[in-house]
């Protein structure tokens, strides 16, 4: 089918779409690296600790951390990672947050907007974990750069003021190159919205007797399609004086709804593809009426395709009414905040301040450098790859200096009381990042 | 089989039919026939006899070859072990017909040469009579387009080359008559220049009378080397014509096929057939508005877009409400036949194998692992 | 339809150009897809995997020299490193430049409307990687032979209607396919129209694109570069559809034609009225419900010019011929529900008739077009190139690499 080439071309199908089995086998890839990596920041961290202790200035150069790391001490504690599925609770939360940060700007953000900013969340966790970047630094940011691709444009300084709590334009614009990289540079995201308006559209053209034959099925009128629709038995649960057209009005909106809701908090979007994510909720919403329209399309010839396409329908239904929002479930809310309370101890102290990695100033550059003299990261063949090193060193040093972060006001702003504050903890030491 | 019987000698006058016995002696006008299946000869009036109701047996004793009238014909050579050579050749050289331009190189186009000799040697001598044949017809049937191409080339340069000759001779003519011509107007310049000459010393001055004599030389001179010229240049330009017809009359017709399966024949270049002009298509190939799913209208019913409908400001501003049932419908259906778990299984499979690079360790080792998830599948 | 006939990304399927020059075979596609799965790389913990992938794509490449700069952007050759001689562009942004905000909307938006559509009249973009503070890296293809208005301005080379028949076949096809992928490109002028070694038009420069068609959302009407602009857009319309970019294409086409802008206006205000001046002054009878666009001048009742025929068009473009100047007339009709959308501009019978559109192997072409390509890369959307050419002295010229 030619519409399905067309989807063929598109980002979300060539990077974005997964199979069950591959899904998990990355999110478990990324766990495994991210829990490796805390483990080992964690080391350095405490071995930075002791080795800056006795002496006053704290000269970074003596942490070579190679050798030393190598003979644990034996004081260590074995630390407790995630696990895959605990990190995947935790984005879906920042998820369902994001939905109301986008609903307390006024006007309140377009659907759309906040849809792309969840799936650039969702998109990013595949190859992030949340204890090396914790959800609630980056959903503000996914929310903002969802502003600018989806033609939502509002200034930072305008968006900034919009979160609540004392978020600085700085906070929420960190993480933005962090997040486009993570995308991989595909802003394009393919929503099922666009796609239920059509297919309503064609049903109320159906309805008044101006349907038009399917071309693979030439031979339906407009008539017969009218008659077709008219007759369809009623919807489970609706009275039956209802009329057609209240009766696709509210099947459109119970779509609707399913769309903004269990489409975007599960992996829907990586598994199937936009128009069978709209069809499926459009099952869940008004199955008679849903194999109607879907047997006026491929009826007949396509018969083989029909019966498949049921399958995949019929999964991603199940897949989409199996979701049960998390903020209105205490189960779910008790073991989200188990999860938090075990991922303070496991967030990677490295990058806890994303703000700082963002720009590095042209003098920390040189002395970076100047500490950096011993460490074979920069050169090497292709001249660029110590970058990435070169901010995680910066970091390092910052951490050095000062431990500082400036999540303290990030954290007021959603799930304060969900994810207890490491600064607290590590007493007076942090200071806010200089302006 | 060669026949194993002796020919007479056509011109004897006792030149008997092996048929019906009645020899040219009695009968001048007799007319011998052959039937290259066979070769046997026998007079016209047995032919007409046996072979008018239809195809029958040669009635020369032990040769029981199916014969049709309308295939009789004049014997051409004496020695019908020539007549049948010929035959044979004819034959083979107009299936094999490729042409030296056809051939990768000199070498192979000598080898195409010696195997059709062979070929046409083994069925005159009868070596491998049957499996020759069949290469042949095999051969034959799958080159169908360059056999006839081929034989269209022949034709076309046998009748171009009597054009030519024709046009040689009208050329010459022509150049015969124009150097008459030439001749005539020079003769009749120079009594013209004389007489003019003649004139001007008659009213002129004796002292200019050499001056004169030379002016009128010179003129003359003049006027033939430019005539001379100008020969020559159409005479060039004819040449050029000529050359250029001569190019594309040789230009190799190109061919997509290559020797069939058989490979009868090897070092055939690969031509590559200059595909005739299509008419430019705008879409390059792509097809504007064709869709499997659904047909596009030009109007829906939606309160939702009716006041755009009415707003005249949107209206004149070109907002187009079609662009929106286009992209909705679009994207109702865009990608409703994409089986994700099936196309994105088989696309990693294909990836980790067809990765020419095995960049990192990681990236073989996920591609083993991937692949061996398809696998399963499978 | 809108699938394009290339069947992968590859750039290798969009050039395969019997030119020296061999693009590079590096595109990830529809039939070689990147998949963060199927590139999962090493789960070597000394970097996150997020960075090893980036890391995969950047080490793919081997920046070479640079092609040209601006403040918004450095444009390098690159190579593959797997096949030095197959060439790229990378289109260094400067991020750091942009950083209030975070990264600008035309960066944004070139890479967004970029990585989704693949067709032969459309610049490629094969990779976008991060390189060391941050910047953005776009592969582009490699387009060695400069773009239109090095034709057009080179008194030295000739080309005729055949070859502009060519030019605009490819332009309308390019545009064609954005607005089938519902993609405005919003800034199409002769110097985003980039010419790949084997000759083809490929429309660059993203940085003004946007999705289009969705009812009720207001779109700005400051972009598409002056000269090019249609009056719609200078009459302050908020919705408008493809046949902006129509206006546009009309615009390339007369100037083609003219070898000289067909209406240069120095302000916004010029602009109109030289519109008026050429093709009639918008009435509410030429443009039922022209008055009510927000920015609509009356015009003076005494200076109405009629609105121009086809006699006009055919006596101001005698080369277009009259088939030729129908279609012009056509794309550059005032009342943008009149005008052609780019379908009905590819379905004219202008195309079919003669003279037919020179191959484009046999089209005119220039030297110096890499030097080009840089500048054309690194101007920012909507700027109009008024120093182009200024320097021609200083240009380097590249081709010869």
């Amino acid at each position: 089918m030619i519409e399905d080439d067309i989807y063929r071309t598109s980002s979300q199908f060539r990077i974005w779409s997964f199979t069950e089995d591959s899904l998990k086998q990355l999110r478990a890839t990324t766990n495994t690296i991210a829990s490796e990596r805390v483990r080992a920041a964690l080391r350095r961290a405490r071995e930075a600790r002791q080795s800056a202790a006795p002496s006053a200035a704290g000269t970074p150069t003596a942490n070579q951390s190679g050798s030393e790391a190598d003979g644990k001490g034996p004081g260590e504690r074995i630390i407790e990672c995630l696990t895959p599925e605990e990190e995947q609770e935790l984005v879906r939360y920042y998820c369902e947050k994001t939905v109301e940060l986008g609903e307390t700007y006024k006007p309140p953000m377009p659907t759309i907007v906040r849809a792309t900013a969840i799936q650039y969340l969702r998109r990013f966790y595949l190859t992030n974990s949340p204890m090396t970047y914790h959800p609630k630094s980056i959903m503000a940011c996914a929310l903002f750069l969802a502003t600018k691709t989806d033609n939502y444009y509002m200034s930072l300084r305008q968006f900034a003021a919009g979160i609540p709590g004392d978020t600085t334009q700085e906070d929420v614009i960190a993480p933005e190159f962090l997040i486009m990289q993570s995308l991989r540079f595909t802003f394009d995201v393919r929503h099922p919205f666009r796609g239920l308006e059509g297919g309503i559209m064609e049903l109320q053209a159906i309805s008044q007797g101006l349907g038009q034959p399917s071309p693979l099925q030439p031979q339906q009128t407009p008539e017969d399609l009218r008659r077709g629709l008219s007759s369809i038995p009623p919807a489970p649960n609706a009275s039956s004086s209802q009329s057609l057209n209240d009766r696709l009005a509210r099947a459109h909106h119970t779509t609707r709804e399913i769309l903004k809701s269990a489409a975007q908090m599960t992996d829907a979007y990586f598994l199937y593809t936009p128009s069978q994510i709209w069809l499926s909720a459009f099952f869940l919403a008004d199955k008679p009426l849903a194999e109607f329209y879907l047997d006026t399309k491929i009826g007949g010839p396509l018969s083989s395709l029909r019966t498949k396409l049921l399958t995949t329908l019929t999964n991603c239904s199940n897949l989409l009414s199996a979701y049960k929002p998390l903020s209105t479930d205490p189960e779910q809310m008790k073991t989200l905040r188990r999860i938090a309370k075990k991922l303070y101890h496991c967030q990677n102290p490295e990058k806890a301040n994303i703000a700082g990695q963002k720009r590095i100033p042209a003098a920390a550059m040189s002395s970076g450098a100047a500490t950096a003299a011993g460490t074979p990261v920069a050169g090497g063949g292709s001249g660029e790859s110590g970058a990435e090193s070169e901010m995680e060193r910066l970091a390092k040093k910052r951490k050095l200096e000062g431990g500082g972060s400036s999540g303290t006001k990030a954290d007021d702003m959603f799930g304060g009381e969900l994810v207890t504050q490491r600064n607290k903890q590590q007493g007076p030491t942090s200071h806010p990042e200089a302006g | 089989m060669p026949p194993q019987n002796r020919i007479l000698d056509r011109g004897d006058d006792d030149e008997v039919c092996p048929v019906c016995k009645s020899s040219r002696y009695l009968n001048p006008d007799m007319r011998f026939l052959i039937n290259p299946e066979c070769y046997h000869k026998m007079c016209e009036s047995c032919v007409d006899r046996i072979f008018s109701g239809g195809p029958a047996n040669c009635p020369v004793a032990g040769c029981h070859k199916t014969l049709r009238k309308n295939r009789f014909r004049k014997q051409t050579f004496e020695d019908i072990n020539v007549e049948r050579e010929v035959d044979i050749r004819r034959r083979v050289m107009q299936i094999l017909n490729r042409r030296e331009e056809e051939f990768d190189s000199k070498r192979a186009w000598d080898d195409f040469l010696e195997q059709r000799e062979e070929i046409i040697a083994n069925l005159v001598t009868g070596t491998d009579v049957s499996k020759t044949e069949s290469d042949l017809q095999a051969y034959a049937s799958e080159n169908v387009r360059s056999i006839r191409a081929n034989q269209a080339l022949e034709a076309q340069e046998a009748t171009s080359f009597q054009e030519q000759q024709t046009l040689e001779q009208e050329q010459a003519r022509l150049r015969r008559q124009a150097a008459r011509q030439e001749y005539e107007d020079e003769r009749r310049e120079i009594l013209a220049g004389r007489e003019d000459v003649i004139s001007r010393l008659a009213s002129g001055k004796p002292t200019d009378a050499a001056t004169i004599a030379r002016e009128g030389q010179k003129i003359l001179l003049k006027k033939s080397s430019a005539r001379r010229s100008e020969e020559e240049r159409i005479r060039q330009k004819q040449a050029a014509l000529r050359n250029s017809d001569a190019k594309k009359a040789g230009a190799p017709v190109a061919t997509t096929e290559r020797a069939g399966d058989t490979g009868l024949i090897k070092g055939l270049k690969k031509i590559k057939t200059p595909e005739p002009e299509k008419p430019y298509d705008p879409f390059m190939g792509m097809v504007p508005n064709k869709r499997d799913y659904y047909t596009l209208r030009d109007h829906y019913p939606s309160g939702y877009l009716d006041p755009i409908r009415q707003d005249t400001r949107m209206q004149a501003g070109g907002y187009d409400v079609r662009e929106y049932y286009s992209r909705t419908l679009l994207e109702a259906f865009a990608g409703l036949g994409c089986f994700v778990d099936e196309e994105v299984s088989k696309r990693d499979a294909s990836t980790a194998l067809g990765l020419s690079r095995p960049a990192t360790e990681g990236a073989a080792m996920a591609a083993v692992t991937s692949s061996g998830l398809n696998d399963e599948k499978i | 339809m809108a699938v394009s006939p290339l069947v992968s990304h590859s750039p290798s399927a969009a050039s395969s150009s019997p030119a020296k020059l061999r693009a590079a075979n590096v595109r990830s596609s529809a039939t070689k897809p990147e998949n963060a799965s199927s590139h999962q790389p090493s789960q070597n913990t000394d970097r996150e995997l997020t960075e090893q992938l980036n890391d995969e794509v950047r080490q793919k490449y081997v920046k070479d020299k640079r092609l040209g700069e601006g403040t918004y952007a450095v444009v390098f050759l690159g190579r593959l490193r797997t096949d030095p001689s197959s060439f790229v562009a990378i289109k260094k942004i400067k991020v750091n430049a942009e950083y209030k905000d975070g990264l600008s909307m035309d960066a944004i938006r070139e890479v967004k409307y970029l990585q989704e559509l693949s067709h032969p009249n459309i610049i490629a973009l094969h990779d976008v990687f991060s390189s060391k503070d941050q910047n953005l890296n776009l592969v582009l293809e490699y387009l060695p032979l400069g773009d239109l208005e090095m034709l057009i301005k080179d008194g030295n080379v000739h080309y005729g209607a055949a070859d502009v028949k060519a030019w605009m076949g490819m332009l309308a096809r390019g545009v064609w396919f954005c607005h089938e992928n519902f993609i405005l490109h919003r800034d199409i002028k002769p110097n985003n129209l980039l010419i790949a070694s084997d000759g083809e038009v490929k429309l660059a420069d993203f940085g003004l694109a946007r999705s289009f068609a969705d009812p009720y959302l207001n779109m700005t009407h400051q972009v598409i570069t002056r000269w090019y602009r249609p009056p719609e857009l200078l009459y302050g319309a908020r919705q408008y559809s493809g046949v902006v970019d129509v206006w546009s294409m009309g615009m390339v086409f007369a100037e083609l034609l003219l070898r000289v802008p067909f209406v240069a206006g120095n302000t916004d205000l010029d602009q109109i009225s030289k519109i008026c001046e050429a093709f009639g002054t918008p009435t509410e009878e030429n443009w039922p419900g022209v008055s009510k666009l927000p920015n609509y001048i009356a015009p003076d009742r005494n200076h109405l010019v009629p609105t121009q025929g086809r006699d006009f068009f055919l006596r101001q473009f005698p080369n277009a011929g009259p088939v030729g100047a129908d279609l012009l007339m056509s794309m550059c009709t005032l009342d943008p529900r009149k005008r052609k959308t780019a379908c009905e501009v590819l379905q004219h019978i202008w195309w079919t008739s003669e003279p037919r559109p020179t191959d484009k192997h046999d089209l005119p072409r220039k030297s110096g077009g890499t030097r080009k390509m840089g500048d054309d890369l690194t101007r920012r959307g909507g700027e109009i190139d008024e120093n182009a050419f200024k320097n021609a002295a200083r240009k380097l010229d590249f081709s010869a690499m």
